[in-house]
Protein backbone atom coordinates (compact mmCIF):
# COMPACT_ATOMS: atom_id res chain seq x y z
CA UNK A 1 0.00 0.00 0.00
CA UNK A 2 1.43 3.06 -1.08
CA UNK A 3 -0.46 6.06 0.31
CA UNK A 4 0.92 9.73 -0.32
CA UNK A 5 2.20 10.31 3.60
CA UNK A 6 1.52 13.48 5.01
CA UNK A 7 3.36 16.54 5.89
CA UNK A 8 5.10 16.42 9.81
CA UNK A 9 2.19 18.26 10.94
CA UNK A 10 2.43 19.42 14.67
CA UNK A 11 4.98 18.10 16.42
CA UNK A 12 3.69 18.13 19.92
CA UNK A 13 1.66 14.96 20.78
CA UNK A 14 -1.76 16.91 21.70
CA UNK A 15 -2.08 18.32 18.42
CA UNK A 16 -1.20 15.94 16.72
CA UNK A 17 -3.96 13.27 18.42
CA UNK A 18 -6.85 15.66 17.53
CA UNK A 19 -9.57 13.80 15.74
CA UNK A 20 -8.43 13.78 11.84
CA UNK A 21 -11.55 12.69 9.58
CA UNK A 22 -9.31 12.00 6.96
CA UNK A 23 -6.81 9.80 8.48
CA UNK A 24 -9.71 7.96 10.62
CA UNK A 25 -11.64 7.32 6.96
CA UNK A 26 -8.14 6.87 5.52
CA UNK A 27 -7.51 3.93 8.61
CA UNK A 28 -11.08 2.12 7.94
CA UNK A 29 -10.38 2.02 3.92
CA UNK A 30 -7.02 0.55 4.71
CA UNK A 31 -8.95 -1.99 6.87
CA UNK A 32 -11.34 -3.02 4.80
CA UNK A 33 -10.57 -6.04 3.09
CA UNK A 34 -9.08 -7.55 5.97
CA UNK A 35 -12.92 -7.64 7.71
CA UNK A 36 -13.96 -10.28 5.45
CA UNK A 37 -11.56 -12.68 7.17
CA UNK A 38 -12.17 -11.03 10.50
CA UNK A 39 -15.31 -11.80 10.40
CA UNK A 40 -15.31 -15.33 9.38
CA UNK A 41 -12.59 -15.86 12.26
CA UNK A 42 -14.80 -14.60 14.90
CA UNK A 43 -17.53 -17.23 13.59
CA UNK A 44 -15.41 -19.50 13.82
CA UNK A 45 -14.44 -18.90 17.30
CA UNK A 46 -17.27 -18.60 17.97
CA UNK A 47 -18.84 -22.00 17.30
CA UNK A 48 -16.12 -23.51 18.56
CA UNK A 49 -16.94 -22.20 21.88
CA UNK A 50 -20.68 -23.29 21.78
CA UNK A 51 -19.39 -26.58 20.73
CA UNK A 52 -16.64 -27.15 23.52
CA UNK A 53 -20.03 -26.69 25.95
CA UNK A 54 -19.35 -22.92 26.92
CA UNK A 55 -23.04 -21.33 27.86
CA UNK A 56 -24.75 -18.47 25.50
CA UNK A 57 -23.94 -16.44 28.05
CA UNK A 58 -20.45 -17.83 28.94
CA UNK A 59 -19.08 -17.26 25.33
CA UNK A 60 -20.51 -14.02 25.19
CA UNK A 61 -18.89 -13.47 27.89
CA UNK A 62 -15.62 -14.63 26.40
CA UNK A 63 -15.57 -13.18 23.17
CA UNK A 64 -16.65 -9.65 24.70
CA UNK A 65 -13.97 -9.81 27.87
CA UNK A 66 -10.91 -11.67 26.22
CA UNK A 67 -10.81 -10.60 22.40
CA UNK A 68 -8.05 -12.65 21.33
CA UNK A 69 -9.04 -15.73 18.69
CA UNK A 70 -5.90 -17.54 19.02
CA UNK A 71 -6.07 -17.71 22.81
CA UNK A 72 -9.10 -18.28 23.06
CA UNK A 73 -8.81 -21.52 20.60
CA UNK A 74 -6.57 -22.59 22.18
CA UNK A 75 -8.19 -22.91 25.56
CA UNK A 76 -10.98 -24.86 24.41
CA UNK A 77 -9.48 -28.07 24.16
CA UNK A 78 -7.77 -27.55 27.91
CA UNK A 79 -11.28 -26.52 29.03
CA UNK A 80 -13.30 -29.46 27.81
CA UNK A 81 -10.77 -32.06 29.33
CA UNK A 82 -10.87 -29.99 32.81
CA UNK A 83 -6.66 -28.53 32.36
CA UNK A 84 -5.65 -26.14 35.86
CA UNK A 85 -6.30 -22.76 35.32
CA UNK A 86 -2.36 -22.20 35.63
CA UNK A 87 -1.80 -24.29 32.76
CA UNK A 88 -4.61 -22.42 30.85
CA UNK A 89 -2.95 -18.70 31.60
CA UNK A 90 0.76 -20.24 30.20
CA UNK A 91 -0.99 -21.64 26.98
CA UNK A 92 -2.80 -18.44 26.47
CA UNK A 93 0.61 -16.35 27.57
CA UNK A 94 2.52 -18.38 24.94
CA UNK A 95 0.51 -18.26 22.10
CA UNK A 96 -0.09 -14.58 22.98
CA UNK A 97 3.69 -13.83 22.96
CA UNK A 98 3.50 -12.33 19.79
CA UNK A 99 1.88 -9.28 20.82
CA UNK A 100 4.40 -8.24 23.30
CA UNK A 101 6.65 -7.81 20.09
CA UNK A 102 3.74 -5.75 18.27
CA UNK A 103 3.07 -3.84 21.65
CA UNK A 104 6.95 -3.02 21.73
CA UNK A 105 6.22 -1.81 17.96
CA UNK A 106 3.12 0.23 18.53
CA UNK A 107 3.77 1.80 21.50
CA UNK A 108 6.20 4.17 21.11
CA UNK A 109 3.97 5.72 18.68
CA UNK A 110 1.63 6.58 21.50
CA UNK A 111 3.70 6.85 24.39
CA UNK A 112 2.64 10.47 25.27
CA UNK A 113 -0.89 9.14 25.93
CA UNK A 114 -2.87 8.71 29.46
CA UNK A 115 -1.81 5.24 30.71
CA UNK A 116 -5.63 4.52 30.20
CA UNK A 117 -5.91 5.38 26.78
CA UNK A 118 -2.59 3.57 25.74
CA UNK A 119 -3.78 0.10 27.73
CA UNK A 120 -7.30 0.14 26.15
CA UNK A 121 -5.30 0.79 22.47
CA UNK A 122 -2.78 -2.28 23.21
CA UNK A 123 -5.84 -4.74 24.53
CA UNK A 124 -7.53 -4.24 21.57
CA UNK A 125 -4.97 -4.03 18.99
CA UNK A 126 -4.81 -7.32 16.22
CA UNK A 127 -2.73 -8.76 14.22
CA UNK A 128 -3.79 -7.23 11.05
CA UNK A 129 -3.84 -3.20 13.15
CA UNK A 130 0.01 -4.03 13.88
CA UNK A 131 0.90 -4.73 10.59
CA UNK A 132 -1.23 -2.20 8.12
CA UNK A 133 -0.59 0.44 10.75
CA UNK A 134 3.44 0.23 10.55
CA UNK A 135 3.21 0.20 6.84
CA UNK A 136 1.45 3.32 7.11
CA UNK A 137 3.52 5.22 9.79
CA UNK A 138 6.53 3.37 10.19
CA UNK A 139 8.64 6.13 12.13
CA UNK A 140 7.38 6.14 16.15
CA UNK A 141 7.63 10.31 15.58
CA UNK A 142 3.92 12.31 15.95
CA UNK A 143 2.46 12.90 13.29
CA UNK A 144 -0.56 14.51 12.52
CA UNK A 145 -4.16 11.96 12.33
CA UNK A 146 -1.82 9.41 13.30
CA UNK A 147 -4.47 8.24 16.27
CA UNK A 148 -7.13 8.76 14.15
CA UNK A 149 -6.24 5.99 11.77
CA UNK A 150 -5.23 3.64 13.92
CA UNK A 151 -8.92 3.96 15.60
CA UNK A 152 -9.86 3.59 12.08
CA UNK A 153 -8.17 0.53 11.95
CA UNK A 154 -9.30 -0.85 15.15
CA UNK A 155 -12.89 -0.05 15.91
CA UNK A 156 -14.34 -1.77 12.37
CA UNK A 157 -11.78 -4.75 13.33
CA UNK A 158 -13.38 -5.01 16.97
CA UNK A 159 -17.11 -4.62 15.98
CA UNK A 160 -17.22 -6.51 12.93
CA UNK A 161 -14.83 -9.39 15.04
CA UNK A 162 -17.32 -9.52 17.68
CA UNK A 163 -20.47 -9.69 15.46
CA UNK A 164 -18.86 -12.41 13.75
CA UNK A 165 -18.39 -13.65 17.19
CA UNK A 166 -22.26 -13.64 18.25
CA UNK A 167 -23.11 -15.28 14.85
CA UNK A 168 -21.31 -18.22 15.43
CA UNK A 169 -22.25 -18.65 18.83
CA UNK A 170 -26.05 -18.76 17.82
CA UNK A 171 -24.76 -20.49 14.67
CA UNK A 172 -22.81 -23.44 16.87
CA UNK A 173 -25.99 -23.66 19.57
CA UNK A 174 -28.24 -24.41 16.44
CA UNK A 175 -26.49 -26.17 14.55
CA UNK A 176 -25.49 -30.32 15.08
CA UNK A 177 -21.95 -31.22 17.02
CA UNK A 178 -21.81 -34.24 14.11
CA UNK A 179 -20.93 -31.66 11.39
CA UNK A 180 -17.92 -30.55 13.14
CA UNK A 181 -17.79 -27.07 12.31
CA UNK A 182 -15.43 -26.66 15.00
CA UNK A 183 -13.07 -28.10 12.06
CA UNK A 184 -13.00 -24.37 10.76
CA UNK A 185 -11.36 -23.29 13.91
CA UNK A 186 -8.28 -25.58 12.76
CA UNK A 187 -8.41 -24.21 9.35
CA UNK A 188 -8.32 -20.61 10.28
CA UNK A 189 -5.21 -21.74 12.89
CA UNK A 190 -3.87 -22.83 9.56
CA UNK A 191 -4.15 -19.97 7.85
CA UNK A 192 -2.61 -17.87 10.33
CA UNK A 193 0.24 -19.95 10.66
CA UNK A 194 1.69 -20.30 7.61
CA UNK A 195 2.50 -16.19 6.88
CA UNK A 196 3.97 -16.51 10.77
CA UNK A 197 6.68 -18.96 9.22
CA UNK A 198 8.97 -16.52 8.17
CA UNK A 199 12.17 -18.81 7.54
CA UNK A 200 13.39 -22.03 7.20
CA UNK A 201 14.59 -22.06 10.65
CA UNK A 202 10.71 -21.36 11.82
CA UNK A 203 9.37 -24.06 9.71
CA UNK A 204 12.04 -26.38 11.54
CA UNK A 205 10.37 -25.51 14.79
CA UNK A 206 6.97 -25.56 13.96
CA UNK A 207 7.83 -29.06 12.13
CA UNK A 208 8.84 -30.08 15.41
CA UNK A 209 6.24 -28.29 17.99
CA UNK A 210 3.64 -30.20 15.77
CA UNK A 211 4.64 -33.44 16.57
CA UNK A 212 5.95 -33.34 19.74
CA UNK A 213 2.56 -31.60 20.68
CA UNK A 214 0.90 -34.85 19.47
CA UNK A 215 3.35 -37.76 21.00
CA UNK A 216 3.21 -35.45 23.94
CA UNK A 217 -0.91 -35.44 23.72
CA UNK A 218 -1.48 -37.45 26.71
CA UNK A 219 1.00 -35.59 28.71
CA UNK A 220 -0.64 -34.67 32.53
CA UNK A 221 -2.38 -31.36 33.22
CA UNK A 222 -2.33 -30.58 29.37
CA UNK A 223 1.21 -30.20 29.32
CA UNK A 224 1.51 -31.35 25.75
CA UNK A 225 0.97 -28.06 24.08
CA UNK A 226 3.41 -25.89 26.55
CA UNK A 227 6.34 -28.73 26.26
CA UNK A 228 5.79 -28.60 21.92
CA UNK A 229 6.23 -24.99 21.94
CA UNK A 230 9.79 -25.20 24.10
CA UNK A 231 10.78 -27.72 22.11
CA UNK A 232 9.63 -25.69 18.83
CA UNK A 233 11.67 -23.23 19.83
CA UNK A 234 14.41 -24.11 21.01
CA UNK A 235 14.94 -26.43 17.57
CA UNK A 236 13.84 -22.85 15.96
CA UNK A 237 16.88 -21.13 17.45
CA UNK A 238 19.13 -24.39 16.89
CA UNK A 239 18.53 -23.94 13.21
CA UNK A 240 18.89 -20.48 13.00
CA UNK A 241 22.09 -20.76 14.71
CA UNK A 242 23.19 -23.52 12.02
CA UNK A 243 22.08 -21.50 9.54
CA UNK A 244 24.10 -18.48 9.97
CA UNK A 245 27.63 -20.66 10.89
CA UNK A 246 27.09 -22.11 7.50
CA UNK A 247 26.68 -18.72 5.72
CA UNK A 248 29.58 -17.31 7.56
CA UNK A 249 31.55 -20.64 6.16
CA UNK A 250 30.78 -20.33 2.86
CA UNK A 251 31.84 -16.65 2.77
CA UNK B 1 -16.28 -27.26 34.39
CA UNK B 2 -18.33 -25.84 36.76
CA UNK B 3 -19.72 -22.10 36.04
CA UNK B 4 -17.51 -20.63 38.23
CA UNK B 5 -14.48 -22.34 36.48
CA UNK B 6 -15.27 -21.19 33.21
CA UNK B 7 -15.47 -17.95 34.48
CA UNK B 8 -11.75 -18.42 36.18
CA UNK B 9 -10.53 -19.11 33.16
CA UNK B 10 -12.20 -16.13 31.22
CA UNK B 11 -10.14 -13.59 33.76
CA UNK B 12 -7.44 -16.00 33.18
CA UNK B 13 -7.32 -15.10 29.67
CA UNK B 14 -8.05 -11.61 29.97
CA UNK B 15 -4.72 -11.45 32.65
CA UNK B 16 -2.42 -13.16 29.63
CA UNK B 17 -4.15 -11.40 26.95
CA UNK B 18 -3.58 -7.81 29.05
CA UNK B 19 -0.25 -8.80 29.95
CA UNK B 20 1.08 -9.55 26.19
CA UNK B 21 -0.76 -6.97 24.40
CA UNK B 22 -1.00 -3.83 26.77
CA UNK B 23 2.48 -4.46 28.01
CA UNK B 24 4.41 -2.43 26.01
CA UNK B 25 1.76 0.59 25.96
CA UNK B 26 2.38 0.94 29.42
CA UNK B 27 6.24 0.76 30.39
CA UNK B 28 7.68 0.30 26.84
CA UNK B 29 9.46 4.16 27.30
CA UNK B 30 11.16 2.55 29.96
CA UNK B 31 12.85 -0.62 28.56
CA UNK B 32 13.79 -2.04 25.58
CA UNK B 33 13.88 -5.65 24.58
CA UNK B 34 17.49 -7.21 23.81
CA UNK B 35 17.27 -7.99 19.84
CA UNK B 36 17.89 -12.09 21.16
CA UNK B 37 14.94 -11.70 23.23
CA UNK B 38 13.21 -10.36 20.22
CA UNK B 39 14.34 -13.20 18.18
CA UNK B 40 13.32 -15.75 20.58
CA UNK B 41 9.77 -14.29 21.07
CA UNK B 42 9.17 -14.25 16.99
CA UNK B 43 9.31 -17.92 16.64
CA UNK B 44 6.94 -18.70 19.90
CA UNK B 45 3.69 -17.76 17.69
CA UNK B 46 4.30 -20.26 14.60
CA UNK B 47 5.41 -22.72 17.07
CA UNK B 48 2.28 -22.48 19.26
CA UNK B 49 -0.11 -22.64 16.41
CA UNK B 50 1.80 -25.70 14.89
CA UNK B 51 1.08 -27.49 18.56
CA UNK B 52 -2.53 -26.39 18.13
CA UNK B 53 -2.57 -27.63 15.09
CA UNK B 54 -1.26 -30.98 15.10
CA UNK B 55 -2.86 -32.86 17.29
CA UNK B 56 -6.47 -31.10 15.81
CA UNK B 57 -5.65 -33.17 12.21
CA UNK B 58 -4.09 -36.37 13.41
CA UNK B 59 -5.89 -37.25 16.09
CA UNK B 60 -9.21 -38.83 16.43
CA UNK B 61 -11.76 -38.09 18.96
CA UNK B 62 -10.34 -40.32 21.12
CA UNK B 63 -7.23 -38.91 21.19
CA UNK B 64 -5.76 -42.12 19.44
CA UNK B 65 -3.00 -41.29 16.61
CA UNK B 66 -5.10 -41.81 12.87
CA UNK B 67 -3.02 -41.41 9.83
CA UNK B 68 -5.16 -43.47 7.97
CA UNK B 69 -6.96 -42.16 4.88
CA UNK B 70 -9.93 -42.52 6.31
CA UNK B 71 -9.36 -39.72 8.83
CA UNK B 72 -11.17 -36.59 7.18
CA UNK B 73 -9.58 -33.94 9.37
CA UNK B 74 -6.27 -34.62 7.98
CA UNK B 75 -7.42 -35.52 4.51
CA UNK B 76 -9.19 -31.85 4.83
CA UNK B 77 -6.54 -30.06 6.45
CA UNK B 78 -3.86 -31.15 3.63
CA UNK B 79 -6.15 -29.85 1.05
CA UNK B 80 -6.83 -26.79 2.64
CA UNK B 81 -3.00 -26.17 3.37
CA UNK B 82 -2.18 -26.72 0.00
CA UNK B 83 -5.18 -24.58 -1.01
CA UNK B 84 -4.00 -21.66 1.10
CA UNK B 85 -0.11 -21.72 -0.13
CA UNK B 86 -2.06 -21.01 -3.64
CA UNK B 87 -4.59 -18.56 -3.28
CA UNK B 88 -3.29 -16.96 -0.09
CA UNK B 89 -6.77 -16.23 1.31
CA UNK B 90 -8.22 -17.24 4.67
CA UNK B 91 -12.03 -17.14 3.86
CA UNK B 92 -11.65 -19.37 0.66
CA UNK B 93 -9.61 -21.17 2.22
CA UNK B 94 -12.11 -22.15 5.10
CA UNK B 95 -14.67 -22.80 2.93
CA UNK B 96 -12.77 -25.24 0.57
CA UNK B 97 -11.43 -27.00 3.85
CA UNK B 98 -14.94 -27.38 5.06
CA UNK B 99 -16.31 -28.30 2.04
CA UNK B 100 -13.59 -31.05 1.68
CA UNK B 101 -14.31 -32.14 5.34
CA UNK B 102 -18.34 -32.19 4.93
CA UNK B 103 -17.54 -34.38 1.84
CA UNK B 104 -15.60 -37.15 3.11
CA UNK B 105 -17.37 -36.80 6.50
CA UNK B 106 -20.79 -37.68 4.04
CA UNK B 107 -19.06 -40.36 2.32
CA UNK B 108 -17.82 -42.33 4.97
CA UNK B 109 -21.15 -42.32 6.55
CA UNK B 110 -22.46 -43.44 3.42
CA UNK B 111 -19.54 -46.33 3.20
CA UNK B 112 -20.35 -47.69 6.80
CA UNK B 113 -23.96 -47.64 6.40
CA UNK B 114 -23.96 -49.54 2.82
Amino acid sequence: MSVPRRGAGASQGGAADEHDPDAWREGIRAGLPTLFGIGAWGMVVGIAMVKTGLTVLQASGMTLLVFAGSAQLASLPLIAAHAPAWVIFATALVVNLRFVIFSALLAPHFAHLPWKQRFYLGYISGDMTVAMFLQRFPSPAPERGKLSYLKGLMYPNWVVWQAGSFAGIFLGSAVPSEWGLGFAGTLAILCILIPLIANSAALCGVLVSGVVAVLAYGLPYKLGLLVAVVAGMLTAMAAEECLVKRKRGHG
Amino acid sequence: MADWEIWLVIVVLVAATAATRSSFWLIGHRVTLPPRVQEILRFAPPCALAGIVGPDLVLNLRGELDLNLSNPRLLAGVAALGFYLLRRNMLQTIVFGMLVFTLLRVLYVFAAAG
